[in-house]
């Protein structure tokens, strides 16, 4: 039995990027390229909760792509915010 | 469990849908109509952001360093963990552990008390700092989410307590645990608002 399962992997990378996304927000001045890799991370962080924790991944494929799309689509808008 | 009774019931599909064709719903299909409503509430809330922040781009990059971004740190690392918790104890009930299902459901329902009480402090710390809706079209912005966000957590924590409940009466099992996996999937939703909230008030400038 392995002490780490992929749930436990899953919520230590989303903890990272969490912190990651802060030390960023805090130390680094505001650029273009700092909100395209927060909305790129946020992206992420999303598919991975509606993949593994709400088990959409191989489940109802209707749903998976309206979540999936919702993600990609408001992190997009941070990105088009960033030049506008 | 056969689909065949909802489809006829409700006659909201088309005959050729079939649940094996398009994948298995996690939960039940009222509980995706609720979470689809409150997507769309959501998504409301972000594209006034973007409108207010192209329209007030000074007070945008004021206002995120005016919060406390400890207290929306630690609960962001709450709610991500509360959802672990919450698969944890999906992972749980599906192997017929009762016990460590228990457990973990406990675990997701303080998180979220956590959560509560650490917004509930952020809001008076706003407060003590003279920090109202008022006081610029960010902070507009940011009781709106927040708050409305605030209410989601109280009250599907109270759906925890019951569904704990209803786990010490013996409704739930490894092969019946549909009202559980509705909670779950209603509860994740809750955290992926936030995993939105969160860079957009508290680390975009």
């Amino acid at each position: 039995m392995t002490m780490f399962s992929k749930l436990e992997y899953l919520w230590l990378t989303l903890l990272a990027i969490v912190l990651f996304n802060t030390l960023l927000g805090e130390n680094v001045e505001s650029t273009a390229l700092v909100s395209i890799l927060v909305a790129l991370t946020v992206m992420y962080k999303g598919l991975i909760v509606i993949d593994h924790f709400m088990e959409l991944k191989d489940a109802n494929k209707y749903l998976r792509r309206m979540m999936r799309i919702y993600f990609i689509f408001f992190p997009s808008l941070i990105i088009l915010s960033a030049f506008f | 469990m056969d689909p065949s009774p909802i489809n006829s019931s409700l006659g909201i599909f088309p005959s050729s849908w079939s649940e094996k064709r398009a994948g298995r719903i996690p939960g039940n299909i009222p509980i995706w109509v609720g979470i689809l409503s409150e997507l769309t509430e959501f998504g409301i809330f972000f594209v006034a952001y973007f409108v207010a922040k192209y329209h007030y781009p000074d007070a945008f990059s004021q206002g995120p360093q005016s919060l406390s971004t400890i207290t929306g740190v630690a609960n962001t690392i709450v709610l991500i963990s509360s959802s672990y918790f919450m698969a944890k104890a999906m992972a749980n009930i599906r192997k017929n552990n009762l016990k460590g299902c228990e457990k973990f459901l406990w675990l997701a329902f303080f998180s979220g008390c956590l959560y509560l009480c650490f917004k509930t402090w952020e809001f008076h710390w706003n407060d003590v700092q003279g920090f109202s809706t008022n006081t610029s079209p960010f902070f507009t912005v940011y009781y709106y989410m927040t708050f409305n966000h605030f209410l989601h957590v109280g009250w599907a924590a109270c759906a925890i307590l019951w569904v704990i409940f209803r786990l010490r009466k013996g409704a739930y099992s490894a092969e019946n645990n549909t009202g559980m996996e509705a909670l779950a999937v209603y509860w994740h939703m809750i955290d992926l608002m936030w995993i939105l909230i969160f860079p957009l008030l508290y680390v975009l400038r």
